[in-house]
């Protein structure tokens, strides 16, 4: 049976709207959401309360947690000034407008969500801010998932949508002990395992402005990466006029992130 | 015996590039003058901050500057290169020379007299460049003497002017400190394919705001100043930051003192 | 190029200290000491081995430390991590322990120990107490060699250190791949991994300690004979 998993919305109603209308339009009724569903747009109110009106079982993301924690973030989570004031900023004015009653339900998100053997995350099922980039040492990015006891593991936080698949692994190892006896040999076969990134929906940063979050067949195993066009000119006024600066809305519609992430991927921010 | 030349072009064609391959291949006592340019209407004339002498001035020890006014010519004349630059958006056809008045007026008030006169666009040899047909172009500029940017924000807010956020770029040029005492010529054009940063020989220790030129001037259409000015706060140090940064520099430096 | 001593877990015993300074006299070449942590414990009073830690003696080869699990625990409850509560209060007989630990550390090393850093890169080997992971991540010949590559690859090293399970032992990856297949909206690439050239070595604790030559990387498990130490229980 087909489900959805979607990430990242970033208070951006006219891209979330959109993409709920794709879902339902495949006839998906299971949705899966991996976080992060404020910061930087406009509509933290809104989006937060569509999530609990569809009733979609969502993960906390960083940004959820960065407006119940207060803002701690580690400076080292920017790679500028710039990104930084921007980011502050943004924290800032979501802190402000959102309602106690939706910051107190981004409160009770729960790090993970489990199904089955499908393990669902914002970043990695270490933290929260750890991004698992395709690129990244495969036999790492298979730890990540089989340390967690899942066989796929759904992520966001990168903001770009891919699809990875582990197979065909094994390590040989040679264990030599106090006593300098002769070594022993052993090899582990590594099962196939699978890491699925949504993307975002709100703030895409794969190089269009179409948001994107995939469906995955619990049954055939296929995953697909949808892209969902939406009213972006709709979002970014809302941008403008809610008194966010100009400048998120041209780094919107221009499929640009609000503000840079550091080059360090692999960085983990100590809190 | 002294040679001058004058070099006109609407802005961005590449005249300061020009003139600095010029003078280095003369290699001689050279000297640099940058005449304001002529005004039209509709055209915004960038600010002549003294960026492009700034420039020339680091990358050519023995460039004398004559912005402030030529010198005399009771000075015996050697083999001095005199180079003159000018921004004109057109060959101008109110005179046979190509000359607009106002730059005549400039010359005859330095008692300048070009040994020879090379329009950007029109004399076989200078580069040819895509030169802009300017028909409208607002200009704007700021300060930024003893401002010190955060390197990585530099090169976002740059990416975000040159590429549209702050309303249409069509040149842009700066002089630019960094915390590290380098400072950077930043130029743009919208012709051209990619930005110019290029570091100045001079380099300021690092033990404070360094008291040089610095300058950020902008031609283009819509542009949004306020914008442009918030966006450079978020990238400017302050003096803790800018502290913080230069403090390790001092010590691997031991004779240094701070200043802030 | 000379050799590297390994030593941790020496919770406080400043005698086991000096025989394995005199034991590293004996062997040939060893010039540098690496001290992984555990030089403190709730065990006994730990102020004379701190203070000639920091201020070796004459002939003592110059330690270099890093922090490991207690010397962690101990400053969580000061405040040094933040918000954190130690682990060791969540035990049974957390609250004794903890006053116990406090209790053998004086103020004047605690400022001291919170300089320490996690772990040392040298020569392409990290040297850590338990692992990037966490100071506390007990790593041992019998840990998942998926996990062990992992934290090889988190510190990006080929050698990697560690003291916190007690065990001597050395696991070298000798071959092994794997394949990553990945689409993207782009497109679909698909690429072989294979399994990197990497050791954990577990360098022991107490008296068991390490030798290490990275010229050769060979390694020497040794150990010292402990002289009874009954005598330096408490806090006498």
């Amino acid at each position: 049976m087909a489900h959805a998993v979607i990430s990242c919305l970033h208070a951006n109603l006219a891209a979330f709207e959109a993409v709920l209308d794709d879902i339902d339009q495949q006839g998906i009724t299971t949705i899966t959401c991996l976080g992060d569903l404020v910061g930087y747009g406009p509509q933290p109110n809104e989006v937060v309360e569509l999530v609990q009106q569809r009733a979609i079982p969502t993960c906390q993301g960083c940004w959820d947690e960065d407006i119940i924690d207060g803002l701690n973030a580690c400076e080292c989570s920017y790679p500028s000034q710039l990104a930084e004031r921007r980011g502050h900023q943004a924290h800032h004015w979501t802190a402000d407008r959102l309602t106690d009653n939706n910051k107190a339900f981004l409160a009770t998100l729960p790090i993970t969500l489990r199904r089955d053997k499908l393990l669902f995350v914002h970043g990695s099922p270490n933290s929260q801010h750890e991004y698992l980039l395709p690129d990244m040492n495969a036999f790492a990015a298979l730890e990540r998932v089989e340390t967690a006891g899942a066989e796929t593991l759904f992520c966001g936080h990168t903001h770009q949508p891919y699809v990875r698949e582990l197979s065909g692994g094994s390590i040989r190892v040679s264990v030599q002990q106090h006593g300098n006896g002769p070594a022993t040999e052993q090899e582990m076969t590594l099962p196939m395992r699978r890491i699925v990134n949504a993307g975002s929906v709100g703030e895409p940063r794969h190089g269009t402005t179409k948001a994107t979050y995939v469906v995955h067949d619990d049954n055939t195993g296929n995953v697909s990466i949808r892209e969902v066009d939406y009213d972006v000119a709709k979002t970014c006024r809302a941008i403008v006029e809610a008194g966010l600066p100009d400048v998120f809305a041209w780094r919107l519609s221009h499929g640009f992130e609000y503000a840079e992430r550091a080059e360090d991927a692999s960085h983990v921010c100590e809190r | 015996m002294q040679q001058t030349w004058l070099i006109t072009g609407p802005p961005g064609c590449g005249k300061t590039n020009w003139i600095r391959e010029t003078l280095l291949n003369h290699g001689g006592a050279c000297a640099y003058l940058r005449l304001d340019g002529a005004t039209h209407e509709e055209l915004g004339l960038g600010h002549n901050a003294g960026i492009d002498q700034g420039w020339l001035m680091d990358q050519i020890p023995q460039l004398e500057d004559w912005s402030g006014s030529a010198p005399s010519s009771s000075v015996p004349s050697d083999d001095r290169f005199v180079l003159i630059e000018a921004q004109q958006f057109s060959s101008s056809t109110q005179s046979g020379d190509g000359l607009d008045p106002q730059i005549k007026q400039q010359l005859q008030r330095f008692n300048l007299t070009p040994d020879r006169t090379l329009h950007f666009g029109i004399d076989p040899d200078l580069p040819k460049q895509d030169t802009l047909d300017f028909t409208e172009l607002e200009a704007w500029h700021l300060a930024l003497q003893g401002c010190v940017w955060d390197p990585n924000s530099l090169s976002s807010f740059w990416f975000e002017l040159v590429n549209g956020a702050y309303g249409d770029v069509y040149r842009a040029k700066a002089l630019m400190n960094m915390p590290d005492g380098r400072s950077f010529f930043c130029n743009w054009m919208v012709s051209q394919s990619g930005s110019q940063f290029l570091p100045l020989q001079a380099v300021a220790p690092p033990t404070g705001r360094p008291n040089r030129l610095s300058h950020l001037v902008i031609q283009g259409k819509g542009l949004i100043p306020t914008g442009i000015e918030s966006t450079i706060l978020d990238c400017l140090l302050s003096d803790d930051v800018l502290e913080l940064q230069q403090a390790p520099l001092r010590d691997q430096q031991p004779n240094l003192q701070p200043t802030l | 190029m000379e050799r590297w001593a390994l030593v941790s877990g020496l919770r406080g015993d400043l005698d086991l200290y000096e025989q394995i300074q005199a034991d590293i006299k004996k062997q040939r070449g060893a010039a540098h000491l690496f001290v992984l942590g555990d030089m403190i414990s709730p065990d006994r009073n730990c102020d004379a081995l701190l203070t000639r830690l920091r201020r070796p003696k004459r002939g003592d080869l110059q330690p270099n430390c890093i922090y490991g699990w207690w010397e962690e625990q101990l400053l969580v409850d000061y405040g040094y991590r933040g918000d954190q509560k130690a682990e060791v209060r969540s035990d049974p007989d957390g609250a004794t322990t903890m006053h116990q630990l406090r209790e053998a550390v004086s103020q004047e090393h605690i400022n001291w120990l919170a300089s320490l850093q996690f772990g040392f890169i040298e020569l392409d080997c990290g040297l850590i107490h338990g692992s990037s992971a966490d100071v506390g991540d007990p790593l041992k010949e019998t840990t998942s060699p998926l996990i062990l590559l992992d934290r090889l690859t988190r510190l990006d090293v080929n050698r990697l250190f560690t003291a916190r399970s007690g065990q001597q032992f050395r696991l070298q990856l000798t071959g092994g791949q794997i394949q990553s297949k990945v689409k993207d909206p782009t497109g679909e690439q698909q690429r072989e991994q294979a399994v990197p050239k990497r050791s954990v070595i577990g360098i022991g604790s107490g008296e068991k300690y390490t030798l290490y030559d990275p010229a050769s990387d060979r390694v020497e498990f040794l150990s010292v004979a402990v002289r009874s130490r009954l005598s330096n229980l408490g806090f006498g």
